[in-house]
């Protein structure tokens, strides 16, 4: 069942709040995990097992690999094996797709939490967990399983210790949800409408306006789609007395792509610094091997995006960029942040070609038509989107920006930032109001998240 | 945030979902077998049906409508609004596949070789092109039902309805809620297939019309919701001393029969939901006309809804009419009716419905 579902908001959240507020602190972590589990299988009970195979697997080898502590040798060889046989495994669970019925809601995420868990019980951060319900919660957490945000063990566990949730928590965590709801169904479904329908162009014949408007559009549709999933998810989860840190900055209008994804998917990223790349190359000094550590860090992300050459391609490309950042351009956004700007969108935007085209040909044709050598400047599909929609995509790379978050901050100090902050609940619902009505278009199509 | 917020917020929100859930018939909802929840399809149908069912659905609906309008869409749910009435956006269609849709009329030529007249109707974006949004790309259909009628054999012979309707375009052709055509639309393309069918047309001044309601809302407004454009008139065309039908008989896919007595007409679905069903009474497989003439022509029709207005101009020429649904399979339809019995048949259908009509036979087949 996916957050943004009439029958999650309607249905099943109301009754899983009410019910979480009646049980016993004690009986908390277990009810959230069978909650979770029904849920997961919402859509088919068989998506169920390979979870559970997945937590099962991470326990045990979470307990062996706490015995074999003092064999250092020994322990790296399981923890390889392990790490390796999750990594196949997810990737052959994404290939095969098309059994819907048998892939669950976030396995991906899952394949991540349990890496990480093994690892930090490798680098000795935290002892294996006992408890089974307890890992079981934690690689199974039902917000999360979206879009992240990405908790490490200790945390996650230390909060579910200490957690007392409240009636403050209630009421903050679900206008968190709310405004998390409102990003997804209002914007990125409109925006995600919009891409599809540019989309529909031949890319071989595509004009440089509509390419432009293309990927301006999957851009945006690409970051609120995870932001809602990722908001909604922290605000559930406030709910339940957790507090998850933010999985998004605002990062467009960067001065550099550094910057840029210094703001995208934080956790995600963190965990891939933290699990790969220090973990490997922590104490390596020499320049050279920090810079082909970040290309392969990103060459695993894309991976980890979507297991295919394209979005390997993506990450390779990334993690130039980035390398080049940190050696040659380090010092020309803070001298000339215009062309920090302008740079920084025109080689994202690139870049995201790679993430929605069907093949390298579409990729090239895209690029082509993204210079000005496509067919022609303009043509009447990318002036009628232009028209009806720049309103909206302005709104969006503003709400997008930090300059957004300046305005916001300075108000909030001043009385008037006072008064529209006791219009709040206000504000939050009627949002709700609004996102019931962009929920009851039926046809939405399948999830960004579930086609990377 | 100060404390009280937390309150008032959990306050409001409680409000709002108390207000639409209250509001939500529960009645009907989706019952859980094993079956069903094993295979997802009960979650598929809790979600739609909430979604059909919730409480204030057409206020939401309309203010999607309304939040869309207001950023400067003008094409919403596949409808284009325009200043004067809905016409809808075909789906963008892969040309060479349409065409080949002429292989099943020539098949079944091949196989009866009965006179056979076959029309296709554009839809009403292809002839109020002209008051589409600015800069809206629509495929070409006139082309496209070309390429279609040059691809039919030649002893099928094809009626030309793009250039009677565009000629007539200043009239009232088409809903301006609903995606189909009006009587008099019907009325213009009938007299020039009955030219093509040997006969000639009943002059239109001895017909008398009667608005049978002012207050038809068709399709389109229904997957819009749009307040903006006037409600439609629904017109009856009686011929007092023309032909008058015997009997009428409904026949159903499940071979079940339904004898309707010798009114064509349904006057009691005028209050129901679904007016347009006034013209040929509740959809089925296949409908029968028998009518009071005394030659020997007969003729069967194969159809989609557009031709519902049709049929009681044709009545005047044939003792008898079957008028057989274009979404049955070819099997059914022959088992319904044997086209062997039939003096002409005449194929008729709506641009839109014909291209989704003819992806569907592919499938089965």
């Amino acid at each position: 069942m996916y957050l943004s579902s009439l029958t999650f908001t309607l249905l099943a959240m109301p009754v899983l709040l009410l019910l979480f507020c009646c049980i016993p602190q004690k009986g908390k972590p277990v009810f959230l995990l069978l909650a979770g589990m029904l849920l997961t299988c919402w859509n088919g009970p068989a998506g169920i097992l390979i979870p559970a195979v997945f937590v099962c697997f991470n326990y045990g080898i979470g307990l062996l690999l706490g015995k074999l502590s003092e064999k250092r040798r020994l322990c790296l060889a399981v923890l390889l094996a392990a790490v390796t046989t999750q990594a196949a495994a997810l990737t052959i669970i994404r290939q095969n797709r098309q059994d819907a019925a048998f892939i669950p809601i976030g396995i991906a995420i899952t394949t991540l939490l349990g890496i990480g868990y093994l690892i930090g019980i490798y680098r000795k951060k935290y002892p294996p967990e006992r408890n089974f319900l307890h890992l079981a919660l934690y690689l199974t957490f039902f917000p999360v399983m979206f879009a992240g945000p990405l908790l490490s063990y200790q945390e996650f566990s230390r909060q579910l210790k200490e957690s007392r949730p409240n009636i403050r928590c209630l009421g903050d965590g679900l206008g968190l949800f709310v405004r998390g709801l409102a990003e997804k169904v209002m914007l990125a479904d409109t925006l995600g409408y919009v891409f599809r329908e540019l989309r529909q162009t031949d890319p071989a014949g595509i004009s440089m306006l509509t390419a432009w408007l293309t990927v301006m559009s999957f851009s945006m549709y690409l970051y609120f789609e995870l932001l809602g999933y990722a908001d909604m998810a922290r605000g559930l989860s406030r709910c339940f007395g957790l507090e998850l840190p933010k999985n998004f900055g605002q990062p467009f209008f960067s001065s550099s792509v550094t910057q840029f994804m210094e703001n995208w998917n934080i956790t995600h990223i963190l965990w891939f610094q933290t699990n790969f790349r220090h973990l490997l190359f922590g104490r390596a000094k020499h320049r050279w091997v920090k810079y082909a550590s970040l290309v392969l860090m990103w060459m695993l992300i894309g991976l980890w995006y979507k297991p295919s050459v394209q979005f390997l391609l993506w990450g390779m490309l990334i993690g130039l960029i980035l390398a080049a950042e940190l050696n040659f351009f380090k010092h020309i956004p803070d001298r000339n942040y215009a062309v920090g700007l302008v740079y920084t969108a025109i080689s994202l935007q690139f870049s995201w070609v790679l993430f929605f085209a069907d093949n390298m040909t579409q990729v090239l044709h895209f690029w082509r038509a993204m210079v000005g050598f496509g067919s022609g400047l303009i043509d009447k599909y990318g002036v009628y989107f232009l028209t009806s929609y720049i309103v909206l995509l302005l709104v969006c790379f503003y709400i997008a920006t930090d300059l957004f978050r300046n305005i916001t901050e300075r108000i909030s100090t001043t009385a008037v930032g006072r008064k529209i902050a006791s219009y709040m609940p206000l504000i939050d619902s009627v949002l709700l109001i609004f996102c019931l009505a962009c929920m009851l278009y039926t046809d939405a199509p399948a999830e960004l998240w579930l086609q990377l | 945030m100060h404390r009280q917020y937390h309150y008032r917020t959990l306050l409001m929100l409680l409000i709002v979902y108390l207000a639409v859930m209250c509001n939500t018939t529960l009645r009907g909802f989706p019952k859980p077998t094993v079956q069903t929840v094993l295979d997802g399809s009960w979650a598929q149908h809790t979600e739609q049906f909430l979604g059909e069912n919730l409480g204030f659905h057409d206020s939401l609906f309309r203010l999607k409508t309304q939040m869309d309008l207001f950023i400067g869409e003008r094409i919403i749910q596949n409808v284009y609004i325009t200043d004067d009435m809905l016409l809808e956006k075909l789906p963008a269609e892969q040309d060479e596949t349409v065409v080949d849709s002429a292989a099943v009329l020539n098949d079944f030529y091949q196989k009866y070789r009965i006179p056979s007249y076959f029309v296709l109707v554009p839809s009403a974006s292809e002839i109020y092109e002209s008051s589409l949004p600015a800069n809206t790309v629509k495929e070409e259909q006139e082309t496209l039902i070309r390429q279609i009628y040059a691809n039919v054999q030649t002893g099928i012979r094809c009626v030309d309805a793009c250039n009677v309707l565009s000629s007539v375009k200043d009239e009232y052709i088409f809903y301006r809620t609903d995606s189909r055509w009006t009587s008099y639309g019907a009325y213009c393309v009938y007299q020039s297939a009955i030219r093509k069918m040997g006969l000639t047309a009943v002059p239109y001044n001895r017909y008398v019309i009667s608005h049978m309601s002012t207050e038809f809302r068709g399709n389109l407004y229904e997957k819009t919701l749009y307040d903006g454009v006037q409600a439609d008139v629904l017109d009856c065309y009686t011929y007092e001393s023309g032909a008058q039908i015997v009997s009428v008989t409904a026949h159903y896919a499940d071979g079940t029969t339904e004898d309707r007595g010798t009114a064509l007409y349904d006057m009691s679905l005028l209050q129901s939901g679904n007016m347009y069903e006034f013209y040929l009474g509740k959809p089925c497989a296949m409908l029968e006309i028998q009518t009071n003439l005394e030659n020997d022509k007969k003729l069967l029709v194969y159809k989609d809804d557009f031709a519902d207005c049709m049929i009681p101009f044709l009545l005047q020429h044939y003792s008898r009419i079957c008028v057989v649904d274009l979404e049955q399979s070819m099997e059914i339809s022959e088992r319904l009716a044997d086209p062997t019995e039939f003096t002409q048949v005449l194929f008729l259908a709506g641009m839109e419905n014909w291209s989704e009509i003819w992806q569907k036979k592919r499938m089965t087949q």
